[in-house]
């Protein structure tokens, strides 16, 4: 009770002067200009042409060599000419194709994986420890051996893209099937729900966002390695033809031929091709599924 | 309504009346044991280490197996014995320690000047709406590029050696980090941001007693997958070089090894990658998952 501060007895007092207290406008009709900023688009789009603007003045101003940073307008029509005359097009098709191949196969074997560790103690104990000690180990490490193994062409990309893939997809899928609450197991079951039907039914989409995390981590692995991979294939093989590379062949020889425009056109492309895939594939499928069924904010 | 219910009561099938009736062997209702000791055999088969270590070991003897009986060729896959002799030969007789060394000095400096850089974009970004602005537009269209990617410019702008890979190891850990740690805060709830504001923090302060801790199984995340994205480019890059140069890492060990033939080599490299991974992922993250996250009850 001592410890209790006495309390403090203020005195009266009016205020003298009410008005200061109003605040100035409590609400108003924005203006024009306010209403635009407002936007999200009309703010990012600012932005990005900021940016390119400071890239083309920066070039312009301080004369930099365009073998160290080429202009943007020099850049974009580099871009131009790539996909309009030498084929650019092709190459990011046969990159993508390779990666859809390696994805896909990836998709089917961790399935596979983790039908069997949903199904059995020992299929998850393979699982586990399978992905504990592979999951950590760059697919890009094991290039050398796939060279080894499958020799310089698609088959050894294919072969590290499905050890990317695998790995993390596996991982989240389990982790999802196992965290499906225990009721949820036991409506399925009460309807009779078996096998197949049980697990296409019940446990994957309780376990969605979970294997959509895991089916991005294994995109955005499968996308470094590929670019890596001719990256290094680029380094390996001097000699390809024009339009049998990827993309990641395009920039390592534009690199090689000083062509930094074409480079820098290359790394555009890199970059569309991995919005593409982010913001429109994915989101379209989290708006159809997790989304709507309300499992996943915003 | 009074309608409603009479027609669903009509639509109601008949009651069946079962008849009465006596089970004459009531022993056959009952299983076998309901509670037993367990063997010994199934106490041990039920440690998950146990198990794990016997799938391990099982995995290495089918590899030796195989390698022995079929006479593989060791140039396309060398025994398991081999390989583990190789690693062992370069780590206590080679100089694989140092290009270890080498490989996660960089690494540290890359993951450390990445994580310096988020936290300032960070900071700007909680600090105007410009700045947020310009980080979520930065993390959209520069996360999708694999850092790999940028190696061929990086090595026109610092020339072969450390400081382009360490160029490189920035982008992979900036914009994953940034990005998650954005939406962290973005999600923190508005109960926990007033709570901050009644207490009168402001600035570094509001950031670093509310919006950090509140944010950080998100933040957490994000350092994982830098992490893990720093760790595939820096292998990455290294194989890369060695393309072009010689500096020495693990990256620049395994591709040595795969450019003289010397598979065992390859793989003892392989071995050291997986163990550092294995360190950092299940010793370093794990850690400070239990001292944060696990422990204020944020994750289970």
């Amino acid at each position: 009770m001592s410890n209790v501060p006495n309390i403090l007895t203020r005195p009266e007092f009016e205020a003298s002067e009410i008005g200061k207290a109003v605040t100035s406008d409590v609400a108003r009709k924005l203006t024009l200009f306010e209403r635009i900023s407002d936007m999200h688009s009309v703010r990012k789009l600012t932005i990005l042409v900021l940016l390119v603007a400071l890239w083309e003045l920066y070039t312009r101003w301080s004369e930099v060599s365009p073998l160290i940073l080429p202009r943007f307008s020099s850049t974009a029509y580099a871009l131009y000419l790539a996909v309009a005359g030498e084929q650019l097009l092709i190459m990011v098709w046969n990159s993508v194709t390779v990666l859809i191949a390696g994805y896909i196969i990836g998709l089917v074997i961790a399935t596979i994986l983790t039908t069997a560790a949903t199904t059995t103690r020992f299929g998850s104990d393979i699982l586990s420890t399978l992905t504990a000690m592979l999951n950590p180990l760059p697919a890009i490490a094991l290039l050398p051996l796939a060279l080894l193994w499958f020799g310089l062409g698609a088959d050894a990309i294919i072969f590290t893209l499905l050890h990317s893939v695998i790995w993390p997809v596996a991982l989240n899928a389990h982790v999802g099937f196992m965290s499906v609450s225990e009721t949820q197991r036991m409506v399925g079951r009460n309807y009779g729900l078996k096998g197949l039907i049980y697990v296409g039914k019940l446990l994957i989409p309780a376990a969605f966002p979970q294997i959509l995390m895991g089916l991005k981590i294994g995109w955005a692995y499968a996308w470094r390695t590929l670019i890596a991979a001719e990256l290094v294939f680029g380094g390996s093989i001097s000699d390809t033809t024009e339009t049998s590379g990827g993309l990641g062949w395009f920039i390592f020889a534009n690199q090689m031929d000083l062509q930094i425009p074409h480079v820098f056109a290359g790394l555009f492309m890199v970059i569309l091709v991995g919005v593409f895939v982010e913001n429109v594939i994915f989101n379209f499928i989290e708006n159809r599924t997790v989304r709507r069924w309300g499992m996943q904010a915003r | 309504m009074s309608t409603s219910s009479t027609r669903k009561k009509d639509s109601l099938p008949e009651l069946v009346i079962r008849p009465e009736f006596e089970l004459s062997d009531i022993e056959q209702a009952q299983t076998g044991d309901v509670a037993r000791k367990l063997s010994l055999v199934e106490r041990i088969w039920n440690i998950n280490g146990v198990r794990k270590a016997v799938i391990l070991l099982t995995l290495v003897a089918a590899w030796q197996a195989y390698t022995v009986g079929l006479d593989v060729e060791p140039l396309m896959l060398p025994r398991f014995t081999i390989s583990f002799v190789a690693l062992y030969e370069a780590l206590f007789h080679g100089d694989l320690i140092y290009k270890i060394w080498f490989s996660v000095k960089v690494l540290l400096i890359g993951y450390g000047a990445g994580l310096a850089l988020s936290a300032v974009l960070i900071l700007w970004a909680t600090a105007n709406r410009f700045g947020s602005d310009f980080i979520s537009m930065a993390t959209a269209m520069f996360n999708p590029l694999p850092a790999i990617a940028l190696l061929p410019l990086a090595m026109l702008w610092f020339g072969l050696g450390t400081a382009s890979l360490v160029f490189v190891l920035i982008h992979s850990v900036l914009w994953a980090v940034a990005l998650s740690t954005h939406n962290g805060f973005e999600n923190v709830s508005q109960t926990l941001r007033m709570i901050g504001r009644n207490y009168g923090l402001h600035g570094i302060r509001y950031v670093a007693k509310i919006l950090v801790p509140a944010a950080l199984p998100s933040i957490l995340a994000g350092m994982k997958i830098g992490w893990a994205f720093a760790w595939r480019t820096l292998i990455g890059a290294e194989l890369v070089f060695g393309a072009s140069s010689g500096s020495g890492g693990l990256g620049w060990f395994i591709f040595e090894s795969s450019q003289n033939l010397e598979t065992e080599g390859v793989f003892a490299g392989l071995f050291a990658v997986i163990l550092i991974g294995i360190v950092v992922e299940n010793v370093v993250f794990r850690n400070v998952e239990l001292k944060t996250v696990n422990r204020w009850g944020m994750q289970s």
